[in-house]
C-alpha cells in the first residue's frame, strides 16, 4: 500500500497552489466580466462615424494593444500615488488596479474582435429587419448580435485562453495568484516542483476553457 | 383606394450621378404593377427609395394618403417624424432578391418575430397566422427548418410568408426570382399569382417578361432613371408607344422566350 501513498509534502504543495488558483480564477471571471461587455461598447463606438467618438477610441485601442499588459500593469497601479497631482494622490489596492488593467486591456482586444464580427453581417440583414419594422435596438439585439456571437467565437476562445496565462502577470505587483505561489515555494525548497505543479494547473484551466468553447460552437452549430 | 403616390422622385448616389430622375405615378388598392426596365435603370434604387432604405433628394412619397416624404417649393426635403415612419413603414412589405432570411431563427421564428415584437401580437397569435401562411406558399412540413436547408424558392416564399406576416398594404418585390436557378423560379412566380388572385397590391421589379405581361395590371418601362412609358400591360407588351420600350422588348424577346 505504502507505494500508493501520496507524499505529504505533495498535498501541501498542491493545497497551496490551489489557494493561488482561487485567486487567479478570480482575476479571469472578473475580467471577463466587465471587459466584454465593455468590449462592445468599445467595438460600437470604433465604428461611429463621429470623429470625436471614434479617434479617442482608437488611439485608446493603439495603446492597449500596443504596449505590454505588464507595463499597463504598473502604471495603473503608480499612477493614482506618484503621477496625480499634490492632493489628489490616492493608493489603489494593488488587486483593484490588476483588475482595472486587465479589463481595459482585454475589452480593447474584444473591441477588435467584435467589430470584425458586425461588419461580417451582411448589409441585408439590417435592411430585412428594418423593413419588417424592428427598431434599431432591436434589429442588434435579435438579429446582428446573436450572429456575431457564433462568428467570434474562435477568436474570442483565443483570447481566454490567453487570459488565463496572463493572470500571472499580476504577480508583479505582489498579489499572489498560482504563480507568485509557486515562485515563492520554489524559492524556499530550492525546487522546480512547484513551478511545473503551477503549469499542470494552467494547461487543466486551458483545457476546461477549450471543451467549454468547443460545447458552445457545438450549441450554436444548429445554423450556417 | 389610392395606396402609393410618387411625385417628382429624383435620387443620385455621390459619384454615380442622377439614378432616378423624375418619376411619378402611383398605385391603387388591389393593382398590381410590374417595373421593367434594363439594368442599372434605376429601378431597384426606387424601390429602395419607396421602402426606405434610401433617402430621396427631391419628390413627394404619399402611403395610403399620409405622407412620407415631400419637398418644400424651397427644395428642402422633408420626411415625416421617426413616429409617423414607424407607423407608414408597417404598411410597406419588401421582398428582396437574396431573399435576407435570419439565418439563425427557424422558418417559424423568421415569421413570427417581427408580428410579435413589432405588431405586438402574443406568440401564440402569430403562430397561427403563420401556419396560415406556410399552408398558403405550401411549406408546412418546413416551419420547423433553418434557411440554410431550404432550396432559393422554398427560401423566398418564406421571405414573402415573413413579409405577409406584417399584414403590409403594400408589398414590394425587388427582383424576387433573379437569385434563383431557373427551375425554381415558377415556384416563387406562382406564390405571387396567388397573391395577385387575393387583389394582393404589388409593386414588382422583374426581368420576367411573361410573368409581368400576365400578372400586371399595369406595367412602368424604366430607362436611365425615367419613366419611358406606362401603361397596361397589353398596351405596354403588345403596342409599346415609344422606341426605347420597343428595342428593350425586342432585344429582350430575343435573348428570351417570352412563353
Amino acid at each position: 500500500m505504502s507505494a500508493f501513498q501520496v507524499p505529504p509534502s505533495l498535498i501541501k504543495l498542491v493545497t497551496l497552489l490551489f489557494n493561488g488558483v482561487l485567486t487567479s480564477l478570480e482575476i479571469f471571471f472578473l475580467t471577463l466580466l466587465f471587459s466584454l461587455p465593455l468590449g462592445l461598447l468599445t467595438a460600437l463606438g470604433r465604428m461611429s462615424s463621429q470623429k470625436w467618438v471614434n479617434y479617442p477610441i482608437r488611439l485608446y485601442i493603439l495603446i492597449m494593444r500596443g504596449t505590454p499588459l505588464l507595463l499597463q500593469l504598473i502604471f495603473i497601479y503608480y499612477f493614482p500615488f506618484y503621477l496625480m497631482p499634490e492632493g489628489l494622490k490616492f493608493r489603489l489596492p494593488r488587486f483593484t488596479a490588476a483588475i482595472i488593467a486587465f479589463v481595459v486591456n482585454y475589452a480593447a482586444y474584444f473591441a477588435e474582435i467584435y467589430r470584425g464580427g458586425i461588419e461580417s453581417i451582411p448589409i441585408g440583414q439590417y435592411e430585412a429587419a428594418a423593413v419588417l419594422g424592428f427598431t434599431r435596438t432591436q434589429t442588434f439585439f435579435k438579429i446582428i448580435l446573436p450572429q456575431v456571437i457564433k462568428r467570434i467565437l474562435p477568436p474570442v476562445s483565443n483570447e481566454v485562453i490567453t487570459l488565463v496565462k496572463d493572470t500571472a502577470l499580476v504577480n508583479i505587483l505582489g498579489v499572489t495568484e498560482l504563480f507568485r505561489a509557486a515562485k515563492n515555494e520554489a524559492n524556499r525548497t530550492f525546487s522546480t516542483t512547484p513551478l511545473f505543479t503551477a503549469g499542470l494547473f494552467y494547461l487543466f484551466l486551458n483545457w476546461i476553457v477549450t471543451k467549454v468553447f468547443e460545447k458552445a460552437e457545438k450549441k450554436l452549430g444548429y445554423y450556417r | 383606394m389610392q395606396i402609393l403616390k410618387v411625385e417628382n422622385l429624383y435620387k443620385s448616389f455621390a459619384g454615380s450621378g442622377e439614378v432616378v430622375t423624375d418619376v411619378s405615378f402611383e398605385i391603387n388598392e388591389g393593382e398590381v404593377i410590374a417595373v421593367i426596365g434594363p439594368s442599372g435603370s434605376g429601378k431597384s434604387t426606387l424601390l429602395r427609395c419607396l421602402t426606405l432604405l434610401e433617402r430621396i433628394d427631391h419628390g413627394t412619397i404619399k402611403v395610403a394618403g399620409e405622407t412620407m416624404v415631400e419637398t418644400t417649393p424651397q427644395g428642402r426635403v422633408v420626411y415625416a417624424s421617426e413616429e409617423q415612419l414607424r407607423k407608414i413603414r408597417l404598411r410597406l412589405g419588401m421582398v428582396f432578391q437574396n431573399f435576407n432570411l435570419f439565418p439563425h431563427f427557424s422558418v417559424m421564428r423568421n415569421i413570427t418575430e417581427a408580428p410579435i415584437h413589432v405588431r405586438g401580437l402574443s406568440p401564440a397569435e402569430a403562430g397561427e397566422e403563420a401556419e396560415k401562411l406556410l399552408a398558403k406558399i405550401g411549406l408546412t412540413d418546413k416551419a420547423d427548418a433553418y434557411p440554410y436547408q431550404l432550396s432559393g424558392g422554398q427560401s423566398q416564399r418564406v421571405a414573402i410568408a415573413r413579409a405577409l406576416a406584417m399584414k403590409p398594404d403594400i408589398l414590394f418585390f425587388d427582383e424576387p426570382t433573379s437569385a434563383l436557378d431557373p427551375e425554381l423560379t415558377g415556384e416563387v412566380l406562382k406564390v405571387i399569382r396567388q397573391l395577385a388572385a387575393e387583389r394582393m397590391t404589388m409593386l414588382v421589379v422583374t426581368h420576367e417578361m411573361a410573368f409581368a405581361r400576365d400578372v400586371a395590371d399595369r406595367v412602368i418601362f424604366m430607362d436611365k432613371g425615367q419613366v419611358v412609358e406606362e401603361g397596361t400591360a397589353k398596351q405596354i407588351f403588345g403596342d409599346p408607344e415609344n422606341e426605347r420600350t420597343r428595342n428593350f422588348l425586342r432585344n429582350f424577346s430575343a435573348n428570351h422566350k417570352l412563353g
